[in-house]
């Protein structure tokens, strides 16, 4: 049910102006920790903007895409969107230069595996991938935790496609007006794809978003489903809740359609910027991060002992 | 550790539990289908050594070496045939003739052997025939006498059953006799009565008391049943209607997809999966309802909450 679900809960937001606010204090709580004795002028080339995160974020989540879609064994759609869910959630409220894109992205693809009951194990997942498999299968086990706790261990996403699905048949049932309903399922699918990228399951819930492809797929076809929306849909609606709803569904549509995929050029530039001011510490390939690991391995190696002499102290006493 | 197995069908015990092995005098094993097969007519050759063999002679293997088998039968043979009783006689002969016999040495030469030595002892074998055996005769007795406690238990048991009985319509008949001649009251007979039934209750149980064992155990069936102890009721559960959140219209219920048409739009149910215990309504009623929740979220009603970083702050930790 998503009216009581975490999603609806906490993870809807006002709409792009907060996501901006969140994600520029992410920014800058980074910037703040590590900036050491930096000039401002200094700060601004070293580290990234926000605007240039959000490249960086985009240009990921392109590949996030892109990666699902040439997925062996062929993932159903729900884990794409929900893969992409957990992206754009980790990244509201951490920064870029925090932690990788290259490392996240992948972790959400094996997480989101998981929760849509997908499962692919972590060798088979890996050979999807080309290159050191077995570091990138450490480095997603790493993160795994890392990502849940992040995402404060809310996992179920509701995407839109179940929705979409509800409406068609409640279309063909309540709505007779619209001969074949079928014809327009091309165009509405394109636009949940298209949504899936922009950040419409941040702002809106899953049903608005269906509704809004439906209504814009309708559109395409030259045919207006306003009459379905208002007396079917909303028919015992009050009048505020459906004028809210209407505006909704307006701004799924702008938001979507005002999405522009970032040019490679751009992304490359700033990747380059990223590789010199990312946090070392959460970068599989650099030292620090793997004395980080060691001493956690020896760490856990220890705790035991403490026990042991404390149960001997205990039963001297 | 090799599978002992049918060496003429392959069967293995780990293939077949119940696979039975049988042996016979040759010493080498077949399982019971096989023996059944090759021995329709009683009697044949041994598949593995043409020994020729009688279907009577077959018997279980009970140890998982058939040479073992072998060895057994014919130290039995030997000492059924001359050594009853008088085994320390000859001690070394009687290894030696084993010994040959079950590795194939001097066959002959050992079973000649054998006949002189039967011709040389006649007497002394045939009066030992007639003997039983001082083990056989002890285990007889041990038998027996088993046989006879068990006897004396039933009857002792059945005996006092009969004595409870017939102490009961004694009780019976004088409590009658008394009520009809009696002066006193009735109330005071019954009560007196009673008393005196219980005493002897009690006197009963202090006898049966004698024949438990150290373990615990009463010899003869218990009459005192430990009474089942009543379980404290607590509060009688009741039934609340489930009642949802929707943020938003009202799907239709489960009746209205079965009245309203909805099924037509949806692909029916496969055998398989009615079989299961799925209907095609089932996902239509999810679809739908997942498609009317959710609509009237707005950012206004439910603001998104500005705690968030905090708490994904806190849940890193």
């Amino acid at each position: 049910m998503f009216a009581v679900s975490s999603q609806h809960k906490h993870w809807l937001f006002s709409g792009e102006t907060e996501l901006a606010k969140h994600r520029a204090e992410a920014n800058k709580a980074y910037i703040e920790q590590y900036r050491q004795n930096k000039t401002d002028e200094e700060v601004a080339a070293f580290f990234l903007t926000p605007a240039e995160e959000r490249i960086l974020g985009r240009q990921y989540e392109v590949v996030l895409r892109k990666f699902c879609s040439e997925f062996q064994p062929l993932m159903p759609k729900c884990v794409i969107g929900t893969s992409l869910a957990f992206f754009k959630r980790f990244y509201v409220f951490n920064s870029t230069m925090d932690y990788h894109p290259k490392d996240i992205m992948l972790t959400c693809v094996y997480l989101a595996c998981k929760c849509e009951e997908f499962y692919v194990p972590i060798g088979q997942f890996v050979k999807n991938l080309r290159g050191d498999r077995e570091k990138f299968a450490d480095a997603i086990l790493s993160f795994e935790l890392t990502l849940m706790g992040k995402l404060n261990y809310q996992l179920t996403i509701h995407n839109p496609f179940r929705p979409m699905e509800g409406f068609m048949i409640d279309l063909k049932t309540r709505y007779p007006d619209l001969h074949n309903p079928e014809k327009i399922r091309k165009y509405v699918e394109e636009f949940l794809d298209r949504s899936l990228l922009s950040d419409a399951c941040l702002i809106f819930s899953p049903s608005q978003i269906a509704l809004a492809a439906i209504k814009f797929g309708a559109a395409k076809e030259s045919i207006s489903l306003d009459g379905y929306i208002k007396s079917v849909v909303l028919k015992l609606a009050s009048e505020k809740e459906a004028e809210n709803t209407l505006y909704q569904l307006r701004r799924v549509k702008a938001i979507v359609k005002s999405f522009e995929p970032t040019t490679r050029e751009q992304a490359q530039a700033v990747q380059k910027k990223l590789d010199r001011c990312r946090n070392q510490e959460n970068n599989p390939d650099s030292e620090i991060y793997k004395q980080k690991a060691i001493d956690k391995l020896n760490a856990e190696d220890d705790i035991p002992v403490v026990k042991r002499s404390k149960m001997s102290q205990d039963n001297g006493s | 550790m090799d599978e002992q197995g049918c060496p003429r069908c392959k069967t293995t015990k780990y293939r077949n539990p119940s696979l039975k092995l049988l042996v016979n005098v040759c010493g080498h094993s077949l399982c019971e289908s096989c023996v059944d097969l090759l021995f329709v007519k009683g009697s044949g050759v041994c598949p593995e050594c043409n020994t020729s063999l009688r279907r009577t002679n077959f018997r279980l293997q009970l140890f998982e070496d058939p040479f073992v088998e072998k060895e057994i039968d014919i130290r039995r043979k030997v000492l059924r045939e001359c050594f009853i009783q008088t085994i320390y006689h000859n001690y070394y002969f009687h290894f030696l003739a084993v010994y040959n016999l079950s590795n194939h040495i001097d066959v002959d030469e050992t079973k000649r052997m054998i006949e002189q030595y039967k011709k040389e002892n006649r007497d002394q074998i045939k009066k030992n025939q007639s003997k039983m055996s001082r083990d056989e005769e002890m285990l007889e007795s041990l038998i027996e006498q088993e046989q006879q406690e068990s006897y004396m238990r039933k009857t002792m048991l059945k005996q006092n059953e009969q004595r409870e009985k017939a102490a009961k319509r004694k009780h019976k008949d004088d409590l009658i006799d008394d009520l009809m001649f009696s002066e006193l009251s009735a109330q005071a007979i019954i009560s007196s009565h009673r008393e005196s039934a219980k005493q002897e209750e009690e006197e009963l149980k202090a006898k049966s008391a004698a024949t438990t064992f150290s373990t615990g155990i009463k010899i003869g069936h218990q009459k005192n049943v430990v009474p089942m102890t009543r379980t404290e009721q607590g509060v009688l559960f009741r039934y609340f209607p489930l009642v949802l959140e929707w943020c938003g219209p009202e799907p239709p219920s489960m009746d209205d997809i079965y009245s309203d048409g909805y099924l037509k739009n949806i692909r029916p149910a496969s055998d398989a999966e009615r079989a299961g215990g799925f209907r095609e309504a089932i996902a239509c009623h999810r679809a739908l309802q997942e498609a009317f929740s959710g609509l009237f979220s707005y950012p206004t009603i439910s603001p998104s909450p500005v705690k968030q970083p905090a708490l994904a702050a806190s849940a890193s930790h």
